[in-house]
Parts: structure tokens; C-alpha cells; sequence
């Protein structure tokens, strides 16, 4: 080898010193690797991540992806980083955050996660700001976020989603029943599934068989807590519920309602199958868009009512959090105010599923205005949404509050479990209520010991 | 009847309906993957519809689906990289360890393998995000799938190295082989059954798993295969079916075209440590 000859080893090191030097040369200069800068001109001011669920009505997203955030993000100097995952995985994201320390700035979940409380900052001032704006907190909002023990707002809800039945019309009239009281339902159920149609309410360990059962069981006058945040699931009422929807289960339904997800009873009624659903109205938006056969028959009302009234639960309560150790805090808590000051416009982008967790930043009177401008068959049929918001729309926990314990038992999906118990003839209804009530128990002498309710 | 008549009855009464029930699900996938996603629901549609090729357009120009697919391919040749550096000496070594203590490593090291990921994703989230740095990073997944990949392939390994004899070995080291070089020379060519397996094995688990997956990486653009496709093809209930189908079909076909092509060895290098 000559002189002027390089060696292998004189190669290596002298690439990986240039190559080291432009590491250094791109670290130090923020631009050279990364591009462009968004906003030109100009230093972006921070940074904000944000996670929450893939819209069920699809023109949500759109809106919030591609006109609301890109708005914002100019307005304020700050790069926002979105991320849309199916709703059935973010309680497993929010415990990978949490478990690493590490995550999104916000995080946004279907439910308040009130057994995380300890995680979240709390988010008073946020609300105060907003409430500044737009007027008050809405009750059902504040029910939902707000834990009365500690006086600490564990979540901001944007929105609350009301939970109508919808029912189709023709397979009713076809059998001369209605939905209006669980009794019409159960009368209804026996000739529906003779004609192909059964009712679709899961018994499955989701979110739309929770809701659909906890609200069923307070229209029996049974409720998992008491106002004072008491356990009071086993009692009389609760064993009345239970052995009413397994009457409804054996005799107007299918085995198919155990396995189910939170998207199976929508798909049940798109087939053109189920004559009765518990769901938002992206049931309906979704044959609206698809233009089903059978969408001019879907209609929507109040929850039927049972001997102990009718009283339903918000569909989906979108709560976003803020985590103690989110980077970018500051961000996050005003991306919230914004949102929730302009919920007017995230409402008309849902399509009406969406409403507004601050009543005053959309009030029913201009939403039901807006309802009846939709001309979807049959025509206002979406008005009864306000009244359904308005009436018949409580938390999760009600009478009481949601807390840590309530959470656990809705994560746990306890409730769906001590239906499908007794429709599978596991056990019967009194040993399964029984044994239900014992494991909730457990659960709020565990949160209370903590100090949480 | 002659009895070759009836042999030939016999075995194809039992694998042409194994071959129905099994391929069915292909056949469903590719038709419903050209079907128009109006026509998903309508019963009378089931056989009689309108082929498109527009779903595999939507997954092609609308989806981020080819940098999913890329996703899944470099996470998987580079976990199976790093498996089989790893397997192939630990189970050899096994292998040769005679006694209580190799039959008892084998063991421990297999049954790692049977802890789920859905016990382990919460404590390796930590691990990831606060000592690796690499949350929402395509390298987390090639860092943790080994963890699953390797105690299969090292317990496969183990048996298939087993097999060989140690005369072969012995020989090669009369003849002036160093240890690794009879292991390089000798061992690892005859063994390439139980290697082809490991291969197609450990790239068949990285591209379905799903669990690890959702939880160490969230943007679009590092997503893989496993959470691309129901993230981003099933908007809250609108499951677009013909579009899943699609997306899952794709990668089917060349998985499966491997797995035949290979079916002989594969079997051979599942079977290995079963004769001997």
C-alpha cells in the first residue's frame, strides 16, 4: 500500500468523525434536519400532542383535523400532533401512559377516568376560564369530572353525547308495539324476533351494553351508588331489572349480544337485522350516509320508561385530561378553552352528536333549532335529542357522583357481567346481584380507604 | 373398488373438506374486498355485485397503508435478525449441555414464552418510554419482540440441534475445524429447517402482534400493519369492511406463498426434536 494510500481503519475514522460532524452541525441548528419551519418566519412557541378516539361520525374528524387544529395551531404559534385510535383501546393506552410517566398532553377519553385523579392536575382553572366565556359548567359535566371529597376537577369534558333508542318503525308497526316503556318492549320482543328482527341491547363487557344496562336498571329505580356515594346495588329493584332484560334476552334476542363490541349494535342495525337498539345517533348517521334501504324508518326516543321512570345516561362523555407529567401543559389547557368556547361549531361538524358540555356554548334553543333544519326522514326527528339532553340524560354514578370507585366498577364492566350471568343461566338472579354487590363493595371500601370518596 | 381407490377416497374425504373450511376465509376476504362498501350489507349483493378494484385504490392513495406494510417488514427482518443471532448459539449451547441443567434452562428460557404480552406491556411501557427514550418509536418494537421471539426459537432450536450428532461435529474438529467453525461449516447447514422455521415463525408473530404494538407506538406514520388497519379502517362503527379485507388479504398472499414453498422444511423443522 502507498503512502497517499488510505488504510481501512484511517477510512472508518475519518467517515465517522465527518459523519459525527454533521450530527453535531444538524443538532445544533434546528432547521438543517428537520425541515422547513411550519410557520414561516417564525419560532413556534411549543409543541402539544394530543390522543383521542376515531370519531363514530366520521365528519367530526374531518373538522377537527383539518379545520379546527390547523386553525388553532396558527393562532397560537404551536405544532399539534393528533392521534385517533379506536375508542376500545384507549383505557389500554391511558394505563401504558400512566405506567410509563410518559405520554400525550392531552388525552381524551369516552369516560371520566376518576381512578386516575391522582394522575391529572386539576383542571379548575380550566373551567373557571371557560365558565369566564361561556357561562356555567354544565351539571351532568360536573357530576361527571368534578369529585366532591377532594374538591379537585380530575378531567374537562368537552361534550356529552345523549343515548336514544332507536327503533325501527316499520318492524314496530308491523307488530302494533312501540317503544315507549320497557313493558311495549318486552310485549314487542317475542313477535320481533319471530320475524327475523330481535332487539339488540349487549350483555357484553363494552362500553354500549354499560350504558344501555345502567340505564335500564335505573328505570327500574335500582342504581349501583346512592347521592352520598354509597354502594346500594343490592336491593329488590336491581333483581327486578335483571330478571326483566333476561326476559327480554330469552325471548327477543340473540346469543350474539354476549360477544359483543361497542360497534356491534350499530353493525346489527345496519344489516338490516335488530328493530331496537340503545345507541348516539350515529346509528342513524351512518345509514343516512350510506343511504341503507331502511333509513327513513330508523326513529329516534327518549329511553323507555320503567316503574322507576325514565332515566337514561349520556351515550359517551368525552373527558380530556391533563397529566401531571404532560410537557406541555400550558398548551393543553388553552387548546381546551378554545374548544370548549367554540363547542358550537364541534357540534354542527358532529352532525348533533356532539353536545356541548358548557351549555352556553350552544344553548338547546339554537340546537334545536338546528335540528329541525335536518331533513333527514322523518323530518325533526332529531329534535327530540334536546329534550332527551335535557331530561333524560344522567352521569354515570347517578344519584351520585362519579368517582374513582364508579369508575372501577365501569371499567370492570361488572354490570353487563351480572346480566349475562343470569341470561346464560349461570346463576340466578338474586346469587348474581348478590355476588355483584359483594365485589362493588370491595371496590369502594378500597376508594374510600384511599381517600377518594 | 380397488384399495388404491379407496385409499385415494379416504384421504381426499378428509382434506378436501379441511381444505374448504380453511380456505374459505380467503375466498371471503378477496370477495368482499372487491365489492362496492354499499353493497356490504345488502343481502341480495352477497354473490351477485359490481367488482371494484376501488378498495385497493382507497388502501393505496387514501391510507397510509404501503408505510404500514414497510413498518411491518422492517420491524420484522430486523427482530429476525436479532432472534436467530441470538437463538442459534443459546440453543445450541443448550443442546450440548448435557444433564439436569440443560433440560432446566430449556425449560425456564420456554417458559418466558408463555408469559402474555398483555400482563408485560405495562411495566415494559416504563422501561421504553423512561430508559430507552423511544416512545412512538418503530426500534421499541425491535427491542421487545425478541422478547417473545427468542425463547421460541431457542426452545425450537434446542430440539432441532439435538438431532444432529455429535460424531458430525466431532469429526469436523479431527479434521482441523475450530469449535465455532464446525458449528458454522457443519451445524447451521444442516440445521436449515429449524432455521427456515424460525424465520417464517418470528416474522409471522412480529406481524401479528397487536398488544405491544397500540401501546409503544401512536402516530400514523410508525404504525404497523396490526394497528394501522383497524385504527384507520374502521372509523368508530363504520367498519370498512372491503377496505380490511383488502388490507388483510395483501399481505396474506406472499406469507402463504413462503409457507408452501417452504412446507416440507417447515414441517421438518417443527418435528426435528420429536424423533430420537
Amino acid at each position: 500500500m502507498s503512502e497517499d494510500q488510505l488504510s481501512r481503519r484511517e477510512l472508518l475514522k475519518r467517515a465517522g468523525a465527518g459523519a459525527a460532524a454533521v450530527g453535531a452541525a444538524g443538532a445544533a441548528a434546528p432547521f438543517s434536519f428537520a425541515g422547513p419551519m411550519k410557520f414561516k418566519n417564525r419560532q413556534l412557541k411549543g409543541d402539544l400532542s394530543i390522543i383521542q378516539w376515531v370519531h363514530f361520525v366520521p365528519a367530526y374528524d374531518d373538522w377537527l383535523d383539518k379545520t379546527w387544529i390547523p386553525q388553532w395551531s396558527a393562532a397560537n404559534d404551536v405544532q399539534v400532533k393528533i392521534e385517533h385510535i379506536n375508542n376500545t383501546l384507549l383505557d389500554t393506552r391511558a394505563a401504558a401512559e400512566v405506567a410509563a410517566q410518559s405520554g400525550h398532553d392531552l388525552f381524551m377519553n369516552l369516560h371520566p377516568m376518576a381512578s386516575y385523579e391522582d394522575q391529572v392536575i386539576n383542571h379548575a382553572p380550566i373551567i373557571k376560564e371557560i365558565e369566564g366565556k361561556v357561562g356555567k359548567y354544565g351539571a351532568l359535566a360536573k357530576a361527571s369530572t368534578y369529585n366532591p371529597k377532594t374538591k379537585k376537577y380530575f378531567a374537562v369534558s368537552d361534550n356529552y353525547v345523549p343515548d336514544p333508542v332507536v327503533w325501527r318503525h316499520d318492524l314496530w308497526n308491523g307488530v302494533g308495539e312501540a317503544p315507549y316503556t320497557w313493558d311495549h318492549v318486552r310485549k314487542a320482543a317475542p313477535k320481533l324476533k319471530a320475524v327475523g328482527h330481535p332487539i339488540g341491547i349487549g350483555q357484553s363487557q363494552e362500553l354500549d351494553s354499560n350504558m344501555a344496562l345502567l340505564a335500564f336498571m335505573m328505570c327500574f329505580g335500582a342504581f349501583v351508588q346512592n347521592d352520598t356515594n354509597r354502594p346500594v346495588l343490592n336491593t329488590k329493584k336491581t333483581i327486578q331489572a335483571v330478571n326483566f332484560m333476561v326476559d327480554i334476552y330469552k325471548n327477543g334476542e340473540d346469543s350474539a349480544i354476549f360477544g359483543w363490541n361497542p360497534a356491534s349494535n350499530n353493525n346489527y342495525l345496519y344489516s338490516g337485522t335488530a328493530s331496537m337498539i340503545l345507541n348516539a345517533i350515529s346509528a342513524t348517521r351512518t345509514p343516512e350516509a350510506q343511504n341503507l334501504p331502511f333509513t327513513n324508518d330508523l326513529w329516534i326516543w327518549p329511553i323507555p320508561s320503567g316503574p322507576g321512570g325514565r332515566h337514561g345516561l349520556e351515550h359517551v362523555m368525552g373527558c380530556y385530561n391533563i397529566w401531571k407529567f404532560a410537557a406541555n401543559k400550558e398548551n393543553a389547557s388553552q387548546f381546551l378553552v378554545d374548544l370548549c368556547v367554540n363547542y358550537k361549531q364541534a357540534t354542527i361538524a358532529s352532525q348533533l352528536y356532539n353536545f356541548p358540555s358548557f351549555p352556553g356554548a350552544f344553548p338547546f334553543k339554537q340546537i334545536r333549532k338546528a335540528a329541525a333544519a335536518d331533513t333527514h326522514k322523518p323530518k325533526g326527528k332529531y329534535t327530540i335529542l334536546t329534550t332527551i339532553a335535557e331530561k333524560y340524560t344522567h352521569n354515570i354514578g347517578y344519584p351520585g357522583t362519579m368517582n374513582a370507585a364508579m369508575d372501577e366498577v365501569f371499567s370492570k364492566f361488572l354490570v353487563p357481567q351480572m346480566f349475562a350471568q343470569v341470561s346464560q343461566g349461570k346463576l340466578s338472579a338474586a346469587d348474581s346481584v348478590r355476588s355483584t354487590a359483594s365485589q362493588v363493595n370491595e371496590i369502594y371500601a378500597k376508594w374510600k380507604e384511599r381517600g377518594k370518596i | 373398488m380397488t384399495s388404491a381407490w379407496r385409499h385415494r377416497l379416504f384421504v381426499y374425504g378428509i382434506t378436501i373438506p379441511f381444505a374448504v373450511v380453511l380456505a374459505f376465509p380467503f375466498f371471503w376476504m378477496g370477495v368482499t374486498s372487491l365489492k362496492p362498501e354499499a353493497q356490504v350489507y345488502d343481502p341480495t349483493k352477497v354473490w351477485r355485485f359490481h367488482a371494484t378494484l376501488a378498495n385497493y385504490g382507497y388502501l393505496f392513495h387514501h391510507t397510509e397503508y404501503v408505510r404500514w406494510l414497510r413498518n411491518s417488514c422492517f420491524v420484522g427482518l430486523l427482530v429476525v435478525l436479532v432472534t436467530l443471532a441470538v437463538a442459534l448459539p443459546a440453543g445450541y449451547a443448550l443442546a450440548r449441555l448435557s444433564g439436569r441443567v440443560g433440560r432446566t434452562l430449556g425449560v425456564a428460557i420456554f417458559l418466558t414464552y408463555l408469559v402474555p404480552p398483555t400482563l408485560l406491556f405495562l411495566p415494559l411501557s416504563r422501561v421504553i418510554a423512561q430508559y430507552f427514550h423511544l416512545s412512538d418509536r418503530l426500534w421499541a418494537l425491535v427491542l421487545v419482540y425478541p422478547s417473545f421471539t427468542i425463547p421460541f426459537a431457542i426452545w425450537l432450536l434446542m430440539g432441532f440441534f439435538k438431532t444432529i450428532p455429535q460424531e458430525l461435529e466431532d469429526a469436523a474438529l479431527v479434521d482441523g475445524c475450530s469449535r465455532l467453525g464446525a458449528l458454522v461449516r457443519i451445524v447451521f447447514p444442516i440445521s436449515i429447517p429449524g432455521i427456515l422455521t424460525v424465520v417464517i415463525f418470528s416474522f409471522s408473530l412480529v406481524l401479528n402482534e397487536f398488544v405491544y404494538a397500540i401501546t409503544f407506538i401512536s402516530s400514523s406514520a410508525n404504525r404497523t400493519l396490526t394497528v394501522g388497519v383497524p385504527t384507520d379502517l374502521i372509523r368508530g362503527d363504520l367498519f370498512n369492511w372491503p377496505g380490511i379485507m383488502a388490507a388483510i388479504l395483501i399481505p396474506s398472499i406472499p406469507l402463504a406463498l413462503v409457507y408452501n414453498a417452504f412446507l416440507n422444511r417447515f414441517i421438518a423443522g417443527f418435528t426435528g426434536g420429536a424423533f430420537r
